[in-house]
């Protein structure tokens, strides 16, 4: 078990490096960019007074590394400092913990809808090789990844929403205010998120299992005449987990940045819709914030999936 | 979206389910009561407000609240006229001054009393370098103010200045008045604990994504009907239209262009339209070729179609433009066509012949990708490119670099517009004007900057208008921008709202005081 430790001291020890990597990639890539948040907050009628009073308070005069040591300094305390643009003077802090259980919730949500659909669409679309349940589920998953998500939001608002009636058409409750309302308000915009989950997963899972069906150690354990749920269960679903569980983690950036459209769509206030906005509106701490907040996740599911497949997979961790 | 609308997903089901019991017992009336209680007002088009101190105030959202939550001296009629609000009556009194007698018993917010010192304070406070008040050119004009009474205000003023009884109005203006006392009580966190004299006082903001007021009991008007409006921030306006369609809201500040002819098909809303207060036009830089040449500049006016751009950007929902005054405006609008604004091959080609430039010849058309800039940029480069046999190109960037760029000269041609703002003057010294802070063209012609500096001291709002309109026509002999459009402004209604009097300045928050739900 010390190798484990090391092992995850080692990958702690890369994850800090990279989100400082990252962090100054974003700040310098922000800074080079054209642009004036001074200008954002300012608007049209912005005077020359107005935009260096603007840029001194928010010390944007400053030399950038000066900037940047500034910002690492209070952030390695814990500290993003205010918003300059798109919640003026707001503790970006708080505006994270605000959006980050709304993208958390969509996300999970998602995700359990698409693991659920791929489990069985998977498994039925394996054990049924070239059958008709086979051929639909694998032109499903076909339609699932082509489909935009967009499109399909839209399908979903008009069909289930505004003909049906059975969900709101626009919003989203927060979980920590409700969470039936969360689930209830969150269902279409997770379940647009979910349906090209869902193809990847079940594609990927039907492939893992048609490999493991056809190995040696399948044929052999069926020769013994072990039941054939347990040799499924035990010799061939673990197995194909793995790359089911990789591609799983993958997905994770996806839920957290590119569902921008859906959260547009249905007016979830995300932290992807936070950074674009902050983008454009030159935000910098804000941005920096998010990327952060995004980088730090993305790395802790990748170390978490990784610990998942060593767990159904003991090989791994020699 | 939230727990109101859950609520009313729920109250609805009661209401279907309890409609039998309640025609027996004659209605349902604590259901109306709560119905009538919350009204949803989705600010579309827009998620970002940063402060509601009409001092710092630059965005349009953070005014469509702040008209709410707040009084100026004055107000608009639909015609857009200046008409008392805080104030009871105005004159100009015999040495120059405008004298205003504020109505008697209006309360703040925080229970305070409206005084002459509060104006004093609001507009001094807006003077104030140190302040660095993005508003400030509202308020230039006025030398010094003298309170001789608890409710007498005099605004003394250098010279005679007529835009400044419109920018005491409550619109894109910062003039909005404020309690000395509660500003100095809150001190730098005024913005996010506005205290104004308005119909609506605010309960809760959540930034990006919805700001919550309720009705002020002590409004000098009256109470308002409605207890409290919710204004969720919605980015997208075609969520809007989804969201008004399935009950999630019941009126939209903005909406789509394209879906206005279905829109209006729609027995359940009802959809308020008029030319708004704005004007889209194509900003060239005098100081680069090839737009130096007023000939090459007439040229490009002839080669494009309006009307064109109107039907394919528009969907028909706005008017060619022959200037840079909206038709809100009548008193100083000077018509939709000229013939230099007309589409007009052959005498774009006489005077293309004219300029020092030839065939071939390149341009960048800078722009940016939301909305329909792009497409105002592409209308007119295919066309122009047509009728001419130039290389015009689009290059797309985003708002926040095609603006900086804009202000430092660095570019030849931009599509670029105003919108919101309520004075001639706005659109055109400010623009036009050899000193005018938005001449991003480097346009300097004496002979407008006289008619339209005589347009600021005249007090006659009909011989003004007569200046503007000759000023305009004046201009467009040299073209210094190229006018396109004047685009509708809309709302959306659920029918069971009432009492929403759309004004051409995309107005709001005003509005708030007198909406009903049935």
């Amino acid at each position: 078990m010390t190798g484990t430790g090391r092992y995850i001291a080692w990958r702690v020890a890369s994850m800090l490096v990279t989100v400082f990597i990252g962090a100054a990639a974003v700040f310098f890539a922000m800074k080079a960019a054209p642009g004036d948040p001074a200008l954002s907050v300012l608007g049209e009628s912005a005077t020359p007074e107005a935009v260096a009073e603007f840029r001194s308070r928010h010390n944007l005069d400053a030399p950038l590394p000066l900037q940047f040591w500034t910002w690492l300094a209070a952030a390695l305390q814990g500290d993003f400092g205010l918003s300059l643009t798109v919640a003026g003077g707001r503790r970006i802090s708080d505006l994270i913990l605000q959006r980050l259980p709304n993208t958390v919730f969509i996300g999970l949500f998602a995700v359990a809808m698409a693991v659920l659909v791929s489990l069985t669409a998977g498994t039925i679309a394996a054990l049924r090789r070239g059958q008709l349940a086979d051929t639909l589920a694998t032109t499903l998953a076909v339609v699932g990844i082509s489909m935009p998500d967009f499109w399909l939001s839209y399908i979903l608002v008009f069909t289930l929403a505004l003909g049906l009636g059975l969900f709101p058409s626009f919003g989203f409750t927060s979980p920590l205010d409700s969470f039936s309302g969360a689930l209830y308000s969150g269902f279409l915009p997770a379940a647009a998120v979910a349906a090209p989950m869902a193809a990847v997963f079940s594609r990927t899972l039907r492939a893992a299992l048609l490999d493991q069906l056809h190995r040696e150690h399948v044929f052999a354990a069926r020769s013994f005449g072990f039941h054939p749920l347990a040799i499924f269960v035990h010799g061939v679903f673990r197995n194909a987990l793995i790359p089911y569980v990789t591609v799983i983690g993958l997905q994770i950036r996806y839920i957290l940045g590119g569902v921008v459209v859906i959260e547009r769509i249905f007016g979830i206030p995300g932290l992807g819709s936070l950074m674009v906005d902050a983008a454009f509106a030159r935000d910098y701490p804000v941005v920096q914030a998010c990327a952060i907040v995004f980088l730090v996740i993305v790395l802790s599911v990748n170390l978490a999936v990784d610990l998942v497949c060593t767990s159904l997979d003991p090989r791994r961790s020699r | 979206m939230d727990r109101t609308s859950l609520d009313l997903t729920r109250r609805r089901a009661l209401l279907l389910g309890g409609s039998a019991t309640a025609a027996l017992a004659g209605g349902w009336p604590t259901a109306a009561l709560a119905q009538g209680s919350t009204l949803r007002a989705g600010i579309t088009g827009y998620n970002v407000i940063n402060t509601l101190d009409p001092g710092k105030a630059t965005l349009i959202p953070e005014f469509y609240v702040i008209w709410g939550l707040y009084n100026a001296l004055m107000k608009f009629d639909a015609k857009m006229n200046p008409m008392p609000d805080l104030a009871e009556s105005v004159r100009a009194s015999g040495d120059g001054a405008l004298e205003f007698k504020l109505r008697q018993g209006v309360k703040f917010h925080d229970g305070s009393d409206l005084t002459s010192d509060d104006v004093k304070f609001t507009i001094e406070r807006l003077l104030d370098e140190k302040f660095a008040s993005p508003n400030k050119s509202k308020v230039s004009a006025i030398d010094r103010v003298e309170t001789p009474d608890p409710l007498t205000v005099r605004l003394i003023t250098k010279e005679p200045f007529a835009p400044l009884l419109t920018f005491l109005g409550n619109a894109r203006t910062g003039t909005q008045i404020l309690s000395r006392k509660a500003v100095a009580a809150a001190g730098d966190d005024f913005g996010k604990k506005p205290v104004g004299t308005g119909a609506y006082m605010l309960k809760d903001w959540r930034p990006g994504e919805r700001v919550t007021v309720t009705a002020f009991e002590n409004y000098f008007v009256g109470k308002p009907h409605v207890a409290t409006i919710d204004m969720p921030l919605i980015a997208e306006e075609s969520s809007g239209v989804t969201a008004l369609l399935g009950g999630q809201i019941d009126l939209t500040s903005t909406a789509p262009f394209a879906d206005i002819p279905t829109l209006q098909q729609n027995s359940s809303i009802t959809v308020l339209k008029q030319p708004g207060m704005n004007c889209r036009f194509i900003s060239l830089n005098h100081r680069r070729a090839p737009f130096d040449d007023p000939a090459f500049r007439r040229a490009c006016s002839l080669a494009f179609d309006r009307n064109a751009m109107v039907r394919a950007i528009l969907f028909g929902e706005g008017v060619p433009s022959a200037g840079l005054i909206p038709p809100s405006l009548e008193y100083a609008y000077r018509g939709a066509t000229h013939p230099l604004t007309t589409y007009n091959p052959e005498r774009a080609k006489a005077e293309f012949a004219k300029s020092k430039y030839k065939a071939g010849q390149e341009g960048v058309v800078l722009t940016w990708g939301q909305t329909w800039w792009k497409r105002i940029a592409e209308v007119f480069t295919a066309q122009a490119n047509q009728t001419l046999g130039t290389k015009l190109t689009v290059e797309v960037t985003e708002a926040n670099t095609v603006f900086q760029r804009l202000r430092a000269g660095d570019y030849q041609a931009s599509a670029w517009g105003w919108l919101g703002f309520i004075d001639p003057d706005e659109y055109t010294y400010d623009i036009l004007h050899t000193k005018g802070w938005r001449n991003f063209e480097g346009y300097s012609n004496p002979k407008l900057d006289a008619m339209l500096e005589q347009a600021r001291r005249e007090l006659d709002k009909q011989k003004r208008g007569v200046i503007y309109k000759e000023a305009e026509t004046a201009m467009l002999e040299d073209m210094p921008i190229l006018p396109c459009f004047c685009s509708n402004i809309h709302n959306l209604m659920s029918k069971k709202v009432r009492g929403f009097e759309q004004l051409p300045f995309s107005n709001w928050g005003d509005q708030f005081a007198n909406l009903t739900i049935s």
